[in-house]
């Protein structure tokens, strides 16, 4: 996915300023930056939810820049919300469920013309669910209100609707904030494991831990704009980062 | 007092003992019980009560459509329709003008007596009531496609300008709606001669209503609980986030919108049959959009039985102060005294069944069974008054149980604070009723014509109680537990 000279201002404030970068594929690459430095604001115009003011962006060959959220999720490019959007009178199950791309009940005049596929595609789309909520832990909650999740919970419950729309490229912004330790670790094994599978991963994070870790590249964003891309160990030692996030 | 109750009141589980059920079916019973009697008092034929019980029962299901339609677009998808009335009357005008016979202007000597209406094309009820839904769902489709990228005020303020400029083209438009005097003679799906024939009518009307609202409850269950369902309850619960989740939000919500208004086309269509003429004056005046607002909102939103159950609720409480004011007022208005007496007799009697129940009861009933029984006894103690003509009184009383009922029995989970602003609350409808009885004796006229409208107050008091004990109305919007 290439990002080139994306701009987005909101009111006076230029929320991201002419930013351009590239994620490679099968990688895990870091987002960081400074409170405020565009780096969610990013996120959001990547997946369609903000138009951005100017610049363009690829993914696998097609420009995705000025399509709506739900195409782009059709082209394989899911996000997960920083502060949980769960839907809250849905159970965990139905949130998931609800992810799956494609799922022929969700047509009104299937419902009625293709009865027998419907019920077929929702059974496997249900299997498919539990499989994911196994993996990200909330299986024993699959039949609760999503309201009724804690913090953590949400967190997973964002990851596990992301996962559900079978994605090549998964923008997470900040999914192990309010996780566990020992869930973090097994997380983040599990998203290296989905990696080796060939799905792409770009994470906001500000557990260094992970982000020292886990990425393969680090991204570093300040006012809109980027100011250092490397692995980990350069980001770490680069004086400009230092000065700007990490600190002394 | 059964022998089978729980010693101890251990928390009835959920999903055993329908309680809010049994509760909201023995309110429309009550309904129909305090007509039936009404109806005796002013000493009705049994072919004369059954034609006024048909009535009702015709015109609740007709609020039932609406409000299924209002559901669809409101309890499920979160789409806020303030014109209902205006799609009503679409559908009742088009069904109307599709299946009557020509009818030409009336001119005596210079003097138009009826300005006519466009059409009279004479086609079958089906067709009528097909055009009717058409032309509804199209009108709701094009107030929503611009509106509903918007915010959501937006659809609200269209839906409700909509309905205003319906109802003021259809009084004008002379030539094609009748004007203000309307459209007379819309034919009866079967038309019946003789002494017999509004009775035969009604009951015709009965079952056809009764057919179309099953049918539409099997329907409608069948969508909103499928996965389509689903993604609308998504978009009212967040509607960004499941953008996010790939679903095309603004499609699902001109689907759900245009289908709700195609739903009000329909109840137009049979309010047309139903009543046999139609009006822009009352019928279609904005009062329909916020009864059915109530309506959904007190039975529940979010599921279908619900709506339908507020429907017979909230109309059965027009009907039956209509009813009461035109059948038992006039027979027994002089009986004051025995009410007084009754009055007291309830009081006390209340009084000493809540400390009955609270010092005694528990021991030997389950505590919610026991609270069940004392709002059963006081409510059908509260229907004699009611029935006798002190209306005011009788509907204080029947507020003074619900509110007993929801204060102990509903609100049992966290009931310190609010069963007591129950009890106040309830101590007031005392009170009220007792200033009732009063200014009964000072200005007997007053009473009894001010009762019919104080029917809106009671409704709003109801809805305000609702607010308070149970946002989510009588029959909450159930879990859906997935396999």
């Amino acid at each position: 996915m290439t990002v080139n000279a994306v701009e987005k201002a909101f009111g006076g404030i230029r929320a991201v300023d002419r930013c351009s970068l590239d994620v490679a594929p099968k990688s895990i690459t870091g987002l960081i930056g400074p409170n405020g430095a565009g780096k969610s604001t990013l996120f959001n115009i990547i997946a369609g939810l903000y138009r951005p003011d100017g610049g363009e962006i690829w993914f696998n060959g097609t420009q995705i820049d000025g399509l709506p959220p739900y195409d782009i999720v059709g082209l394989g490019l899911t996000k997960t919300w920083q502060i949980p959007h769960e839907l809250r009178n849905l159970t965990v199950l139905e949130n998931v469920v609800l992810a799956a791309k494609g799922n022929s009940g969700e047509h009104l005049l299937n419902l009625f013309f293709r009865p027998r596929a419907v019920k077929q595609d929702e059974k496997q789309w249900r299997l498919r669910a539990r499989e994911i909520l196994k993996l990200t832990q909330l299986d024993n909650l699959a039949n609760e209100h999503a309201r009724t999740l804690s913090g953590g919970q949400k967190k997973l419950l964002e990851l596990s609707r992301a996962l559900m729309s079978d994605p090549t490229l998964v923008l997470l912004d900040e999914p192990v904030a309010g996780v566990n330790p020992a869930l973090t670790g097994s997380l983040m094994d599990l998203i290296e494991r989905l990696r080796r599978e060939g799905r792409t991963f770009f994470l906001i994070e500000h557990d260094m831990n992970v982000v020292m870790n886990r990425c393969d590249r680090v991204i570093v964003m300040h006012q809109g704009r980027k100011l250092a891309e490397g692995p980990p160990a350069t980001v770490k030692t680069d004086p400009t980062v230092i000065e700007s996030y990490l600190g002394g | 007092m059964t022998a089978a109750a729980p010693k101890k009141g251990p928390a009835v589980e959920p999903g055993g003992f329908p309680l809010n059920e049994f509760i909201v079916f023995s309110l429309i019973g009550g309904i129909v019980v305090i007509g039936i009697i009404s109806a005796v008092i002013a000493g009705a034929t049994p072919k004369g009560i059954l034609t006024n019980l048909g009535f009702y029962v015709s015109v609740a299901i007709i609020f039932s459509v609406l409000a299924l339609g209002f559901n669809l677009q409101w309890g499920y998808t979160g789409l806020f329709n303030a014109g209902i009335a205006g799609f009503y009357l679409i559908g009742a005008y088009v069904a109307a003008i599709a299946i009557t016979s020509p009818a030409p202007p009336i001119v005596v000597g210079d003097v138009v007596v009826y300005p006519g209406h466009l059409g009279g094309f004479s086609l079958p009820l089906v067709v009528g009531v097909l055009l009717a839904m058409v032309a509804a769902g199209g009108a709701a489709a094009v107030v929503a496609l611009p509106a509903l990228r918007l915010r959501a005020d937006y659809l609200a303020i269209a839906t409700l300008a909509l309905a205003v400029t319906l109802q003021i083209v259809t009084r004008n438009a002379q030539n094609i709606t009748g004007g203000a005097i309307g459209i007379t003679s819309v034919p009866p799906p079967i038309l019946f001669q003789g002494t017999d024939a509004s009775f035969l009518n009604a009951i015709t009307m009965v079952g056809i209503g009764g057919f179309v609202l099953f049918a539409l409850l099997v329907i409608l269950q069948f969508m909103s609980e499928s996965p389509w369902g689903r993604v609308l309850r998504a978009v009212r619960e967040d509607e960004e986030a499941t953008m996010a989740l790939g679903k095309n939000t603004f499609s699902y919500k001109l689907q759900a919108f245009a289908l709700g208004g195609a739903l009000m086309g329909l109840a137009g269509a049979l309010y047309a049959v139903t009543l046999g003429y139609l009006s822009p004056e009352s019928s279609f005046a904005p009062a329909v959009t916020f009864s059915v607002w109530v309506m959904v909102i007190v039975g529940g939103s979010g599921n279908n039985r619900g709506a339908f159950v507020g429907a017979f609720l909230i109309y059965g409480m027009e009907w039956l102060s209509v009813q009461v004011r035109d059948q038992a007022a006039s027979g027994l208005a002089a009986n004051y005294l025995l009410m007084s007496v009754l009055f007291i007799a309830l009081g006390v009697g209340a009084l000493l069944a809540v400390l009955a129940v609270q010092f005694v009861g528990r021991r030997v009933l389950d505590r919610r069974r026991a609270w069940l029984l004392i709002a059963a006894i006081l409510g059908a103690f509260g229907a004699a008054p009611a029935a006798l003509g002190a209306l005011p009184i009788g509907w204080c009383f029947a507020l003074f149980v619900l509110l007993f009922g929801f204060a102990f029995v509903v609100d049992r989970a966290k009931k310190s604070r609010r069963a007591r602003a129950g009890i106040y609350a309830a101590a007031t409808l005392y009170g009220v009723g007792w200033a009732f009885i009063l200014l009964q004796q000072l200005a007997p006229n007053a009473v009894a014509d001010s009762f019919f409208y104080i029917r809106l107050m009671i409704i709003g008091a109801l809805l305000i109680l609702l607010i308070i004990f149970r946002p989510e109305g009588i029959l909450r919007e159930k879990k859906r537990v997935l396999r």
